[in-house]
């Protein structure tokens, strides 16, 4: 109602507002009001910070004394000194262990839950039901379960004679058990985008393909798996770009340790930046990651372009 | 191991002798199909199930007992001590009214940019639309480091609002959601009720937001889902005890007592349980809405 007023009371404007076509001044004041909330949320919460962090990437801070301009030097420095080279090579790592298990898990739940046979639909919506579960409570969950002593795995493992490791502060095991609590929570979720991808093949497709006397095996590599190539395509990009970004489970599971065998590169900005208050050299990270995320993201688009791409009739 | 060497070669010929072969192929596969299923289910349930038995269990138990037994007695004394001596109740309390503020603002303000976008003529239209897609591929951790700065400044570090102004005001992602449904509504509804000299106030709250209901609680709950599970942006920007929310309250209880497993699981499924009763409630809307997200994106 009060924006309708507004609008009444603009009436004498019109004129100029009129200048441009299919729009009038009252409705064009209307369509900036309604649009000025998301802009002021768009503009001050990621434009303005996106020009801040390169800039602020140039300069030697730590809050408090004057700001100093230093160019370019951060960007060696976070590799010389602050480990971000480890921390690359580890948050690699650790998009190279969870992105091709959790596809392959999202693909394979979606192949076995693709029918309508009793209780097939409760269990596709317990695997979903991770999606929704707070990532940090979950960590702690996954420290209890793999535990030294307490824990249920290592306790499983003694019941066939194995003694299991101390998961989490041995160096070989901590990141693969990080990435398993990353891919029980989101294959679920990507297992969704496979079953509406799988749904969207037309039957008469294998249909022809059994003519031809292609087997089972070759019909979901001729058929299957290129028809899917589009969902792949965004379960991928989706995946890699928030596991480069991967912290809550990784600060509280092992908090970058034993060593720095798990300090991935957000939580080396984390540390650097609040911990260490250097703000350059966090922001100068930040940017680093930001590339590499866009280069990847780049790749896979490249990659997934040049395969020959089928389109459903 | 004898006696079952001995029947299996024994059941094989009996199966082929008779007709119907192929069904007790499929009685096998079947079987099979379904112990796969069971598996998935115990993959995915037994966290949640084993936390909630620990969780009623004193300390000397867990440590004793073997986790896939029930708690006898269950007994209550991990929730008393989280709520009353650790803060609980203060978490719980924070992390639900910054939610609820965060997601109420969020659909609101994105629901209003998303109708300017997708049925309203402006000068500058498809330029902004353009700087609200360029900002949806901007990662988090991009904005994190110039955003604790900004809220520095403006000191607004250690309020209630620091933790939900970034997100309050609608994302680009919940606006270009919400204006790719809204570019389905024909037209025309629009122009017809204009016509009747209908304010554009009046089109969105009754023509617009009652055929778009699907996607405004599409939108609804992956606010809230994202309000309740934030971690990292309320762990930099508070650092008094009243003023934190439950995952960072969570956090701080694993740091302070590690193997102390029965107050940190209690601690877990508070902020577990709540997803896990939203979920039933929306589940059939949770899973359509993750299929559209996907599509839209």
């Amino acid at each position: 109602m009060s924006i309708a007023t507004s609008a009444a009371s603009l009436v004498p404007k019109r004129g100029r507002a009129a200048a441009i076509p299919t729009a009038d001044g009252g409705r064009t004041r209307t369509a900036f009001l309604l649009l000025l909330p998301s802009l002021i949320g768009v503009v001050l919460f990621l434009v303005v910070p996106v020009i801040m962090v390169i800039f602020l990437s140039l300069t030697r801070w730590n809050l408090l004394t004057p700001l100093k301009w230093v160019g370019l030097s951060n960007y060696v420095n976070i590799f010389r000194f602050d480990g971000m080279g480890n921390s690359l090579l580890v948050t690699a790592y650790y998009v190279v262990l969870n992105i091709p298990i959790q596809t392959a898990v999202a693909l394979g739940l979606a192949l076995v839950l693709n029918n309508k046979r009793r209780g097939t639909g409760l269990i596709r919506i317990i695997c979903v039901l991770p999606f929704l579960a707070t990532p940090v409570a979950m960590a702690v969950v996954w420290n209890w379960f793999f535990s030294p002593t307490t824990g249920i795995i290592n306790q499983v493992l003694a019941h066939v004679g194995i003694t299991g490791p101390a998961w989490l502060s041995n160096a070989a095991t901590a990141m693969p058990v990080v990435a398993f609590a990353n891919i029980w929570q989101y294959a679920g979720y990507n297992m969704l985008f496979f079953l509406a991808g799988l749904q969207a093949i037309p039957l008469a497709m294998y249909e022809a393909a059994s003519l031809d006397g292609a087997s089972r095996i070759q019909q979901f590599r001729q058929v299957t798996l290129p028809l899917l190539r589009p969902t792949m395509l965004f379960v991928l990009v989706t995946g890699v770009i928030g596991s480069f970004q991967v912290f809550d489970t990784v600060y509280v599971m092992t908090a970058g340790g034993p060593g720095n065998a798990t300090e991935v590169v957000n939580l080396n900005i984390y540390n650097t930046a609040f911990a260490g208050f250097r703000i350059g050299e966090a922001s100068a990270m930040s940017v680093v990651l930001f590339l590499v995320i866009l280069a990847v993201t780049v790749a896979q688009f490249r990659y997934f372009n040049k395969r020959t791409t089928y389109e459903i009739a | 191991m004898a006696t079952t060497a001995s029947q299996a070669p024994a059941t094989l010929p009996v199966a082929a002798a008779e007709k119907p072969a192929p069904r007790i192929g499929t009685g096998i596969r079947m079987t099979l199909f379904y112990v796969v299923l069971l598996i998935i289910a115990i993959v995915f349930i037994a966290p949640y199930l084993l936390s909630i038995f620990a969780a009623f269990k004193p300390l000397s138990a867990i440590l004793s007992q073997s986790p896939v037994r029930p708690p006898s007695p269950p007994t209550l004394d991990n929730f008393k001590a989280i709520f009353s001596q650790y803060g609980f109740w203060r978490y719980l309390g924070n992390t639900l009214m910054v939610t609820v503020i965060l997601t109420a603002g969020q659909v609101t303000f994105s629901l209003m940019g998303a109708y300017a976008f997708a049925r309203m003529q402006f000068p500058g239209r498809n330029a902004l639309f353009w700087v609200y897609l360029a900002t949806l591929m901007v990662p988090n951790v991009v904005t994190m480091v110039p955003l604790y700065v900004l809220f520095s400044h403006s000191g607004l570090l250690n309020t209630y609002w620091a933790i939900f102004l970034p997100y309050v005001l609608g994302t680009p992602y919940a606006v270009f959601l919400m204006r790719q449904y809204f570019m389905t509504i024909p037209k025309e509804v629009m122009e017809a009720a204009r016509l009747d000299g209908c304010s554009e106030s009046y089109i969105l709250r009754r023509i617009v937001v009652p055929i778009s209901r699907p996607i405004i609680i599409t939108a609804t709950l992956l606010a809230f889902v994202f309000g309740w599970n934030n971690f990292l942006w309320p762990l930099i920007v508070t650092n008094s005890n009243s003023l934190q929310v439950l995952t960072v309250g969570i956090a701080n209880l694993q740091s302070n007592f590690t193997v102390q497993w029965n107050l940190v699981l209690a601690g877990s499924l508070v902020a577990l349980v709540p997803m896990v009763v939203l979920f039933a409630i929306f589940q059939k809307h949770i899973v359509n809405s993750i299929s559209l997200t996907g599509i839209n994106r």
